[in-house]
Protein backbone atom coordinates (compact mmCIF):
# COMPACT_ATOMS: atom_id res chain seq x y z
CA UNK A 1 0.00 0.00 0.00
CA UNK A 2 1.23 3.50 -0.79
CA UNK A 3 2.28 5.49 2.30
CA UNK A 4 0.49 8.60 1.09
CA UNK A 5 -2.69 6.70 0.30
CA UNK A 6 -2.71 5.13 3.77
CA UNK A 7 -2.35 8.48 5.48
CA UNK A 8 -4.94 10.17 3.23
CA UNK A 9 -7.40 7.36 3.88
CA UNK A 10 -6.85 7.64 7.64
CA UNK A 11 -7.42 11.39 7.58
CA UNK A 12 -10.53 10.99 5.41
CA UNK A 13 -11.90 8.55 7.98
CA UNK A 14 -11.40 11.01 10.83
CA UNK A 15 -8.59 8.98 12.36
CA UNK A 16 -6.04 10.82 14.56
CA UNK A 17 -3.58 8.04 15.34
CA UNK A 18 -2.30 5.22 13.18
CA UNK A 19 0.14 2.41 13.75
CA UNK A 20 1.90 0.39 11.13
CA UNK A 21 2.26 -3.30 11.89
CA UNK A 22 3.63 -5.11 8.89
CA UNK A 23 4.05 -8.87 9.00
CA UNK A 24 7.37 -9.73 10.62
CA UNK A 25 8.90 -6.56 9.15
CA UNK A 26 9.61 -2.93 10.00
CA UNK A 27 11.11 -1.86 6.68
CA UNK A 28 8.35 0.71 6.07
CA UNK A 29 7.97 2.20 9.55
CA UNK A 30 10.26 5.20 9.17
CA UNK A 31 8.82 6.19 5.79
CA UNK A 32 5.31 5.85 7.18
CA UNK A 33 6.24 7.93 10.24
CA UNK A 34 7.56 10.72 8.02
CA UNK A 35 4.47 10.79 5.80
CA UNK A 36 2.05 10.55 8.74
CA UNK A 37 3.70 13.26 10.81
CA UNK A 38 3.85 15.57 7.79
CA UNK A 39 0.05 15.38 7.69
CA UNK A 40 -0.34 15.93 11.45
CA UNK A 41 -1.36 12.37 12.10
CA UNK A 42 -0.07 10.82 15.31
CA UNK A 43 1.93 7.70 14.70
CA UNK A 44 3.10 4.57 16.50
CA UNK A 45 5.77 2.25 15.19
CA UNK A 46 4.86 -1.42 15.07
CA UNK A 47 5.10 -4.92 13.74
CA UNK A 48 2.84 -7.95 13.61
CA UNK A 49 4.78 -11.03 14.64
CA UNK A 50 3.70 -14.54 13.66
CA UNK A 51 4.75 -17.00 16.35
CA UNK A 52 5.61 -20.67 16.06
CA UNK A 53 1.98 -21.54 16.79
CA UNK A 54 0.82 -19.38 13.83
CA UNK A 55 -0.50 -16.77 16.28
CA UNK A 56 -0.40 -13.10 15.35
CA UNK A 57 0.95 -10.72 17.98
CA UNK A 58 1.04 -6.96 17.50
CA UNK A 59 3.92 -4.96 18.95
CA UNK A 60 3.69 -1.17 19.30
CA UNK A 61 6.53 1.25 20.05
CA UNK A 62 6.87 4.98 20.70
CA UNK A 63 10.16 5.29 18.81
CA UNK A 64 11.93 3.94 15.77
CA UNK A 65 15.03 2.59 17.53
CA UNK A 66 13.08 0.29 19.86
CA UNK A 67 10.96 -0.98 16.99
CA UNK A 68 14.04 -1.75 14.91
CA UNK A 69 15.61 -3.40 17.97
CA UNK A 70 12.81 -5.96 18.08
CA UNK A 71 12.99 -6.47 14.32
CA UNK A 72 16.71 -7.19 14.52
CA UNK A 73 16.11 -9.70 17.29
CA UNK A 74 13.44 -11.61 15.36
CA UNK A 75 14.93 -11.56 11.87
CA UNK A 76 17.22 -14.56 12.51
CA UNK A 77 14.16 -16.40 13.80
CA UNK A 78 12.36 -16.05 10.47
CA UNK A 79 13.04 -19.18 8.38
CA UNK A 80 15.39 -18.77 5.43
CA UNK A 81 12.68 -19.73 2.98
CA UNK A 82 12.74 -17.23 0.11
CA UNK A 83 9.63 -15.33 -0.93
CA UNK A 84 7.62 -16.60 -3.92
CA UNK A 85 6.19 -13.47 -5.54
CA UNK A 86 3.72 -15.40 -7.69
CA UNK A 87 1.83 -16.48 -4.59
CA UNK A 88 2.76 -13.94 -1.93
CA UNK A 89 3.47 -10.71 -3.80
CA UNK A 90 6.78 -8.90 -4.15
CA UNK A 91 7.36 -7.70 -0.57
CA UNK A 92 8.64 -4.37 -1.90
CA UNK A 93 9.97 -1.53 0.18
CA UNK A 94 9.06 1.92 -1.13
CA UNK A 95 10.08 5.46 -0.22
CA UNK A 96 7.64 8.29 0.46
CA UNK A 97 7.40 8.98 -3.27
CA UNK A 98 6.41 5.35 -3.86
CA UNK A 99 9.66 4.50 -5.62
CA UNK A 100 10.75 0.93 -4.98
CA UNK A 101 13.97 0.99 -3.00
CA UNK A 102 14.30 -2.68 -2.22
CA UNK A 103 12.48 -5.87 -1.36
CA UNK A 104 12.58 -8.41 1.42
CA UNK A 105 14.07 -11.73 0.21
CA UNK A 106 12.80 -13.97 3.03
CA UNK A 107 9.14 -15.02 3.01
CA UNK A 108 7.49 -12.77 5.59
CA UNK A 109 4.19 -14.68 5.70
CA UNK A 110 5.82 -17.36 7.80
CA UNK A 111 6.17 -18.24 11.45
CA UNK A 112 9.10 -17.16 13.55
CA UNK A 113 10.93 -19.82 15.49
CA UNK A 114 9.57 -18.22 18.64
CA UNK A 115 6.78 -19.36 20.93
CA UNK A 116 3.91 -17.06 21.85
CA UNK A 117 4.89 -16.47 25.49
CA UNK A 118 8.50 -15.87 24.48
CA UNK A 119 7.36 -13.41 21.81
CA UNK A 120 5.33 -11.44 24.35
CA UNK A 121 8.36 -11.25 26.65
CA UNK A 122 10.64 -10.23 23.80
CA UNK A 123 8.35 -7.37 22.78
CA UNK A 124 8.36 -6.05 26.35
CA UNK A 125 12.14 -6.49 26.65
CA UNK A 126 12.48 -4.14 23.68
CA UNK A 127 10.18 -1.56 25.25
CA UNK A 128 7.11 -2.40 23.21
CA UNK A 129 3.45 -2.97 23.98
CA UNK A 130 2.37 -6.51 23.05
CA UNK A 131 -1.25 -6.86 21.89
CA UNK A 132 -2.54 -10.24 20.70
CA UNK A 133 -4.11 -9.63 17.29
CA UNK A 134 -7.72 -10.42 16.29
CA UNK A 135 -8.12 -12.93 19.12
CA UNK A 136 -11.66 -13.74 17.98
CA UNK A 137 -10.67 -14.50 14.39
CA UNK A 138 -11.02 -18.12 13.25
CA UNK A 139 -7.42 -18.27 12.04
CA UNK A 140 -4.15 -16.82 13.34
CA UNK A 141 -5.80 -15.52 16.49
CA UNK A 142 -4.67 -16.67 19.93
CA UNK A 143 -7.93 -18.46 20.82
CA UNK A 144 -8.29 -20.27 17.47
CA UNK A 145 -4.69 -21.41 17.39
CA UNK A 146 -4.29 -22.46 21.04
CA UNK A 147 -7.86 -22.90 22.21
CA UNK A 148 -7.24 -20.87 25.36
CA UNK A 149 -5.22 -18.01 26.82
CA UNK A 150 -1.97 -19.52 28.07
CA UNK A 151 -0.76 -19.12 31.62
CA UNK A 152 2.07 -16.77 32.29
CA UNK A 153 0.96 -13.91 30.02
CA UNK A 154 -1.24 -10.92 30.71
CA UNK A 155 -2.24 -8.09 28.45
CA UNK A 156 -3.47 -4.53 28.90
CA UNK A 157 -5.00 -4.42 25.44
CA UNK A 158 -6.39 -7.21 23.28
CA UNK A 159 -7.33 -6.71 19.65
CA UNK A 160 -10.67 -8.10 18.51
CA UNK A 161 -12.82 -8.10 15.39
CA UNK A 162 -16.05 -7.41 17.24
CA UNK A 163 -14.99 -5.12 20.10
CA UNK A 164 -16.11 -7.74 22.62
CA UNK A 165 -13.45 -9.25 24.84
CA UNK A 166 -13.56 -13.07 24.94
CA UNK A 167 -13.20 -14.89 28.27
CA UNK A 168 -9.77 -15.51 29.70
CA UNK A 169 -8.20 -12.07 29.32
CA UNK A 170 -8.87 -10.78 32.82
CA UNK A 171 -8.97 -6.98 33.07
CA UNK A 172 -7.66 -6.25 29.60
CA UNK A 173 -9.44 -3.75 27.38
CA UNK A 174 -10.65 -4.78 23.93
CA UNK A 175 -9.57 -2.71 20.97
CA UNK A 176 -10.47 -2.83 17.30
CA UNK A 177 -8.28 -1.93 14.37
CA UNK A 178 -8.70 -2.25 10.65
CA UNK A 179 -5.86 -4.71 9.97
CA UNK A 180 -6.06 -3.03 6.58
CA UNK A 181 -4.27 -4.80 3.75
CA UNK A 182 -5.94 -2.49 1.22
CA UNK A 183 -6.53 1.28 1.60
CA UNK A 184 -10.32 0.91 1.49
CA UNK A 185 -10.21 -1.23 4.62
CA UNK A 186 -8.83 1.65 6.68
CA UNK A 187 -11.45 2.94 9.11
CA UNK A 188 -13.55 -0.23 9.06
CA UNK A 189 -12.71 -0.85 12.70
CA UNK A 190 -11.28 1.75 15.09
CA UNK A 191 -10.75 2.45 18.76
CA UNK A 192 -11.31 5.66 20.67
CA UNK A 193 -8.61 6.26 23.24
CA UNK A 194 -9.44 8.97 25.76
CA UNK A 195 -5.90 9.72 26.91
CA UNK A 196 -3.26 12.45 27.32
CA UNK A 197 -1.03 11.78 24.31
CA UNK A 198 -0.30 9.18 21.67
CA UNK A 199 2.10 6.94 23.56
CA UNK A 200 2.00 3.32 24.60
CA UNK A 201 2.21 4.35 28.23
CA UNK A 202 -0.97 6.42 27.81
CA UNK A 203 -2.64 3.51 26.02
CA UNK A 204 -1.92 1.29 29.02
CA UNK A 205 -3.26 3.93 31.44
CA UNK A 206 -6.37 4.25 29.26
CA UNK A 207 -6.85 0.48 29.36
CA UNK A 208 -6.64 0.69 33.16
CA UNK A 209 -9.05 3.64 33.22
CA UNK A 210 -6.64 5.78 35.26
CA UNK A 211 -7.82 9.35 36.01
CA UNK A 212 -10.72 9.41 33.61
CA UNK A 213 -8.95 7.81 30.65
CA UNK A 214 -10.81 5.15 28.65
CA UNK A 215 -10.75 2.80 25.68
CA UNK A 216 -13.78 2.21 23.45
CA UNK A 217 -13.58 -0.27 20.60
CA UNK A 218 -15.85 0.39 17.61
CA UNK A 219 -16.75 -1.24 14.37
CA UNK A 220 -17.96 1.01 11.54
CA UNK A 221 -21.53 -0.18 12.04
CA UNK A 222 -21.48 0.79 15.69
CA UNK A 223 -19.92 4.18 14.96
CA UNK A 224 -22.56 5.02 12.41
CA UNK A 225 -25.46 4.48 14.80
CA UNK B 1 -2.20 -43.65 -6.75
CA UNK B 2 -4.40 -41.43 -8.93
CA UNK B 3 -6.59 -38.97 -7.05
CA UNK B 4 -9.93 -40.20 -8.48
CA UNK B 5 -9.26 -43.66 -7.07
CA UNK B 6 -8.43 -42.22 -3.65
CA UNK B 7 -11.59 -40.10 -3.70
CA UNK B 8 -13.60 -43.18 -4.54
CA UNK B 9 -11.98 -45.57 -2.07
CA UNK B 10 -12.12 -43.11 0.85
CA UNK B 11 -15.58 -41.76 -0.07
CA UNK B 12 -14.37 -38.19 -0.14
CA UNK B 13 -16.56 -35.26 -1.22
CA UNK B 14 -15.29 -33.10 -4.03
CA UNK B 15 -15.81 -29.48 -2.95
CA UNK B 16 -14.45 -28.00 -6.19
CA UNK B 17 -16.36 -29.92 -8.86
CA UNK B 18 -15.44 -27.48 -11.62
CA UNK B 19 -11.80 -28.49 -11.40
CA UNK B 20 -10.26 -31.55 -12.99
CA UNK B 21 -8.71 -33.87 -10.45
CA UNK B 22 -6.63 -36.41 -12.23
CA UNK B 23 -3.35 -35.86 -10.44
CA UNK B 24 -1.05 -38.39 -8.85
CA UNK B 25 -0.95 -38.69 -5.08
CA UNK B 26 2.39 -39.91 -3.80
CA UNK B 27 2.01 -39.33 -0.09
CA UNK B 28 0.12 -37.51 2.62
CA UNK B 29 0.74 -34.81 5.17
CA UNK B 30 -1.30 -33.94 8.26
CA UNK B 31 -0.95 -30.42 9.57
CA UNK B 32 -2.91 -27.40 10.72
CA UNK B 33 -0.10 -24.91 11.19
CA UNK B 34 0.32 -23.47 7.73
CA UNK B 35 3.90 -22.39 8.31
CA UNK B 36 4.77 -25.93 9.32
CA UNK B 37 3.04 -27.48 6.31
CA UNK B 38 4.88 -25.04 4.08
CA UNK B 39 8.16 -26.30 5.49
CA UNK B 40 7.39 -30.02 5.61
CA UNK B 41 4.89 -31.13 2.97
CA UNK B 42 6.27 -32.53 -0.28
CA UNK B 43 5.04 -32.30 -3.86
CA UNK B 44 2.29 -34.82 -4.55
CA UNK B 45 1.11 -35.06 -0.95
CA UNK B 46 -2.57 -35.12 -0.08
CA UNK B 47 -2.77 -32.47 2.66
CA UNK B 48 -5.08 -33.40 5.52
CA UNK B 49 -6.19 -30.45 7.63
CA UNK B 50 -8.99 -28.76 9.56
CA UNK B 51 -7.99 -25.36 8.18
CA UNK B 52 -10.49 -24.01 5.72
CA UNK B 53 -9.52 -20.37 5.35
CA UNK B 54 -8.31 -18.89 2.08
CA UNK B 55 -4.59 -18.99 2.91
CA UNK B 56 -4.54 -22.80 2.54
CA UNK B 57 -4.65 -22.35 -1.23
CA UNK B 58 -1.37 -20.42 -1.45
CA UNK B 59 0.34 -22.97 0.78
CA UNK B 60 -0.93 -25.82 -1.41
CA UNK B 61 0.28 -24.08 -4.54
CA UNK B 62 3.73 -23.37 -3.18
CA UNK B 63 4.19 -26.86 -1.76
CA UNK B 64 2.90 -28.63 -4.89
CA UNK B 65 0.19 -30.41 -2.96
CA UNK B 66 -2.00 -32.82 -4.95
CA UNK B 67 -5.20 -31.76 -3.16
CA UNK B 68 -6.39 -30.43 0.21
CA UNK B 69 -8.61 -32.71 2.29
CA UNK B 70 -10.61 -30.82 4.92
CA UNK B 71 -11.72 -33.10 7.74
CA UNK B 72 -14.38 -33.26 10.49
CA UNK B 73 -17.07 -32.16 8.08
CA UNK B 74 -15.72 -28.59 7.96
CA UNK B 75 -16.51 -26.66 4.82
CA UNK B 76 -14.36 -24.04 3.14
CA UNK B 77 -15.52 -20.43 3.05
CA UNK B 78 -16.71 -18.84 -0.20
CA UNK B 79 -13.41 -17.00 -0.40
CA UNK B 80 -11.46 -20.23 -0.06
CA UNK B 81 -13.54 -21.87 -2.78
CA UNK B 82 -13.02 -18.92 -5.10
CA UNK B 83 -9.27 -18.89 -4.52
CA UNK B 84 -9.07 -22.65 -4.98
CA UNK B 85 -10.88 -22.38 -8.30
CA UNK B 86 -8.54 -19.60 -9.49
CA UNK B 87 -5.47 -21.43 -8.26
CA UNK B 88 -6.66 -24.81 -9.60
CA UNK B 89 -6.31 -26.43 -6.20
CA UNK B 90 -8.70 -29.30 -5.57
CA UNK B 91 -10.55 -29.19 -2.25
CA UNK B 92 -11.94 -32.41 -0.82
CA UNK B 93 -13.98 -33.09 2.28
CA UNK B 94 -14.71 -35.85 4.74
CA UNK B 95 -16.68 -36.12 7.96
CA UNK B 96 -13.99 -38.36 9.40
CA UNK B 97 -11.26 -37.09 11.71
CA UNK B 98 -7.71 -36.42 10.52
CA UNK B 99 -6.51 -39.47 12.46
CA UNK B 100 -9.05 -41.84 10.93
CA UNK B 101 -8.71 -40.66 7.34
CA UNK B 102 -4.92 -40.49 7.50
CA UNK B 103 -4.78 -44.09 8.68
CA UNK B 104 -6.98 -45.18 5.79
CA UNK B 105 -4.99 -43.17 3.27
CA UNK B 106 -1.73 -44.57 4.58
CA UNK B 107 -3.02 -48.11 4.15
CA UNK B 108 -4.27 -47.33 0.68
CA UNK B 109 -0.97 -45.85 -0.47
CA UNK B 110 0.97 -48.75 1.00
CA UNK B 111 -0.87 -51.33 -1.13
Amino acid sequence: MSPRRIVESAVANGIDLIAIADHNSVSMVDTMAEVALAMDLSFLYGMELQTREDIHLLAYFDDSASCHGLAQAIYPLLPDRPNEPTYFGDQVIVDKDEMIVGSEPKLLVNSLDLGFNEAVALVREHGGLPVPAHVDRDAYGLIAQLGFVPEGVTFDLVETLTGELPAGFGDAAAICSSDAHQPDQIGQRTTIFNMNGATICEMILAAQRVDGRSVTACTKERRMK
Amino acid sequence: MRLPEIIDRLSLSVLTPALGFDSDVTGGYCGDLLSHVLAKATKGDLWITIQHHANVVAVAQVAGIAAILIVDGRLPSEETLARAKDGKIVLLGTTESAFAIAARLHTLLAT
